[in-house]
């Protein structure tokens, strides 16, 4: 708990991490905002820095049993005490080499995909200050900093999915997820507050140990299920989950940064963060699962009829938060984390691949992809189906290894609903993701037209060289992330004190889920992938069932009611009368008395302001000299 | 705690004092304007230096009062001054003798 000087290495990494993207963001935005390229370095530079201090933290703290912290009083008054600083523990140490290094693969990636847009400088301006919060949010030590940084992000984000602010749809998107996030974040606020008030303080160490003792369990389960309220809004959990897929209308690197790999995923992070402290509740844990089950089962059924492609993967992420967040609230925290790192790795490169197609091919639709010949990109194509097969846990990609551990977990759970909720979530999973596969690599109506010539060719082929060397390397981490799967748990559990969790051991899960994959793979084949097959779904031959899912149901509707009916109907309108009958009417009468009283005093005056305003002074003075003298 | 107390109440006295000046010398609505906020931050420095002398927390939590009172004023000062400039053209305080 100590702060030590700079010479300390650890605290210097930390340091050098979390702050320079700072200051790559302030030189952008003050200095070189004309000059792109220098732009784009300097953000690079700060995010390799920030990647490289993660790598060497991660590499030299292997295996840390004692969390380390650095913090320094910040606000103290009271009863109250407030630290910031940098908390080294292995949850925070994996998300943040996580963080820095999608970082600084989606950077590296953007330097083709955003070539020669207006905005260069602004972007990776706005990048570095996503990098800045999202690291500074992931080693906060205490919840005030975490809710701090918490805000940055979305602010982030808010700037980002509104980049092409011109397009309406784009900025009206970035309203929508700020106002959504919003509202969970109001929730989260007064779940500090309650702890603050009853607690003292927000460290998150003392919040997961053993000093929440001394909270009354209703007030545990009440500030774990209002902190649960911003995980729901940041995460797009159910009931907030419509803003996700809106902000698509972003550039693709941010849709693969922001709203997959790592910003949403900050909402299970702060619930893996507070384990300990969730675990205390199991009444928050229940609602916890009930939601995460909820959304994930609701966001596969929206993802298996959208032709969308960035739309499909956003379902898709909101679903594989919700599983993420089953896995932790049935109780296994490694099983959670280690999801959210290997999801990370692959859905990133879902969204990467999808953009090297966009940019190709000028369209979002997945079967205008596919017949304008998505399969000649031949690393992307292979990279998405690695991606696609990892989400649908096949093995030997990383996602089997992540999902299975959730998925036991959810078994040894007393109650089989939840299991088999996990079960069918996989079925849909797969479904939808091969869904797409088999659109774009096998389209329907003949082979693939030509790829057509656009105009701005030139400089088409390095940039999409710097696009692919991402893919290529988070393929790599696709495919052998999966095996680290006994190191990362054992380094996870170490600081709990507790060995692997004594799961029972399920031998039937792996076949069962593996033979619904297998089912689900066949199902799409069928309707998509088969030759003359009429690439019509199951469910699009329900029209009932396609209207509720296609209209995500009815979820953004009835928001619209609730805003038309009750907050503008109601709220505004009693709001509008308040204002015009009693303040105005108020503010009015107040001027008529004043007008018609100064038109009688009107005698006494000079009509200058300021010789009023001197007299007044002269006045105070002379009253001063009285009474003090 | 090494700024003795003295200096920091000349400091706001200063402050407050460029305030008055400001705001009844200058034949500008906006600069008077001005000079009341700078009045106000005079007033906050004292607060400031009060609270680091005795301890208390109640003065910090006076000058956060201060400045959400004071960004108001301004907001509500500004559209008040542009709404006058829309009437009469002026923003020299002597032309504004409706009232004499």
């Amino acid at each position: 708990m100590t702060a030590a000087g700079l010479t300390d290495t650890t605290l210097l990494a930390a340091l050098l991490a979390a702050k320079l993207p700072f200051v790559a963001f302030a030189i952008i935005l003050l200095l070189t905002r004309a000059r792109p390229r220098l732009s784009a370095g300097l953000s690079l530079t700060a995010i390799a820095v920030s990647l490289a201090s993660a790598g060497f933290l991660l590499v030299t703290h292997w295996g840390i049993v004692r969390p380390i912290e650095y913090s320094a009083l910040w606000v103290a008054g009271g009863d109250i005490s407030i630290r910031v600083g940098v908390l080294i523990d292995p949850l925070s140490l994996i998300m943040l080499a996580v963080v820095t290094g999608i970082c600084f693969l989606v950077q590296v990636y953007s330097l083709g995909y955003m070539a020669s847009d207006p905005g260069f400088s602004r972007y990776y301006a706005f990048m570095s200050l996503f990098a800045w919060a999202m690291t500074n949010l992931t080693l906060a030590p205490t919840l005030l900093q975490l809710y701090i940084f918490w805000e940055l992000v979305g602010l982030a984000s808010y700037l980002l999915i509104g980049f092409w602010y011109e397009k309406f749809s784009a900025s009206e998107a970035g309203k929508k997820a700020f106002v959504m996030t919003r509202c969970g974040d109001v929730a989260f606020f007064l779940g500090l507050l309650l702890i603050l008030v009853h607690l003292g303080n927000l460290d998150i160490r003392e919040l997961n140990g053993a000093a929440a003792g001394r909270l009354s369990p209703a007030v545990v389960t009440a500030g774990a299920l209002l902190i649960f309220g911003g995980v729901i809004g940041k995460s797009a959990q159910f009931p907030l989950l419509t803003w996700l897929p809106d902000a698509m209308e972003g550039p693709t690197p941010v849709s693969a940064l922001l709203h997959s790999a790592t910003m949403v995923a900050a909402g299970v992070y702060l619930f893996a963060r507070l384990f300990p402290f969730f675990s205390r509740s199991p009444t928050a844990l229940g609602v916890c699962l009930a939601i995460g089950t909820v959304s994930m089962l609701l966001a596969s059924t929206m993802a298996m009829v959208s032709r969308d492609i960035k739309q499909v993967w956003a379902y898709s992420t909101i679903s594989q938060l919700g599983l993420m967040i089953m896995g932790l609230a049935a109780g296994n925290y490694p099983a959670g984390v280690f999801h959210l790192t290997t999801h990370a790795a692959f859905k990133a490169l879902l969204f990467l691949c999808s953009g090297v197609f966009i940019h190709a091919f000028h369209s979002n639709d997945m079967v205008a992809i596919g017949r304008q010949g998505g399969r000649r990109l031949r690393v992307p194509a292979v990279c998405l189906v690695i991606a696609a097969a990892a989400l649908s846990g096949i093995p030997p990609f990383s996602g089997f290894f992540s999902k299975e551990l959730i998925l036991a977990a959810l078994a040894d759970l007393p109650n089989p609903l939840w299991v088999a909720a996990g079960l069918l979530g996989a079925f849909m999973t797969t479904y939808y993701t091969f869904r797409l596969i088999f659109i774009i690599l096998f389209p329907a109506q003949g082979g693939p037209e030509k790829i057509q010539s656009h105009g701005d060719g030139h400089g088409r082929k390095s940039d999409y060289q710097l696009m692919t060397w991402p893919l290529v390397i988070l393929a790599g981490a696709t495919v052998f992330l999966g095996f680290g799967e006994k190191a990362v748990t054992q380094f996870l559990l170490q600081p709990l004190g507790s060995s692997a969790p004594a799961a029972a051991h399920h031998a039937w899960l792996p076949y069962a889920a593996l033979g619904l994959g297998a089912a689900a793979i066949l199902l799409a084949w069928v309707e998509f992938g088969r030759r003359g097959a009429e690439q019509v779904g199951f469910v699009e031959k329900i029209a009932p069932l396609h209207a509720l899912f296609s209209n995500r149901w009815y979820i953004d509707r009835a928001y619209r009611w609730l805003l038309d009916q009750v907050v503008y109907r109601l709220f505004s309108r009693l709001c509008a009368r308040n204002d015009q009958k009693v303040i105005d009417g108020a503010v009015d009468g107040l001027g008529r008395v004043v007008a018609a009283g100064g038109s009688r005093m009107s005698i006494l005056h000079t009509g200058m302001v300021q010789y009023r305003l001197i007299v007044v002074f002269v006045s105070i003075a002379l009253m001063a000299i009285y009474f003090f003298i | 705690m090494g700024i003795p107390f003295g200096y920091v109440l000349f400091l706001a006295g200063t402050v407050m004092v460029l305030g008055m000046i400001c705001a009844a010398a200058r034949r500008n609505l906006i600069m008077i304007l001005l000079g009341v906020e700078v009045m106000l931050n005079g007033a906050a420095i004292a607060f400031i230096g009060a609270a680091l002398r005795w301890q208390q927390l109640e003065g910090q939590a006076f000058v956060l009062f201060i400045i959400a009172i004071a960004a108001a004023e301004v907001s509500l000062g500004l559209a008040l001054i542009v709404y006058l400039y829309h009437r009469t053209g002026s923003l020299d305080p002597e032309d504004y003798q409706v009232l004499k």
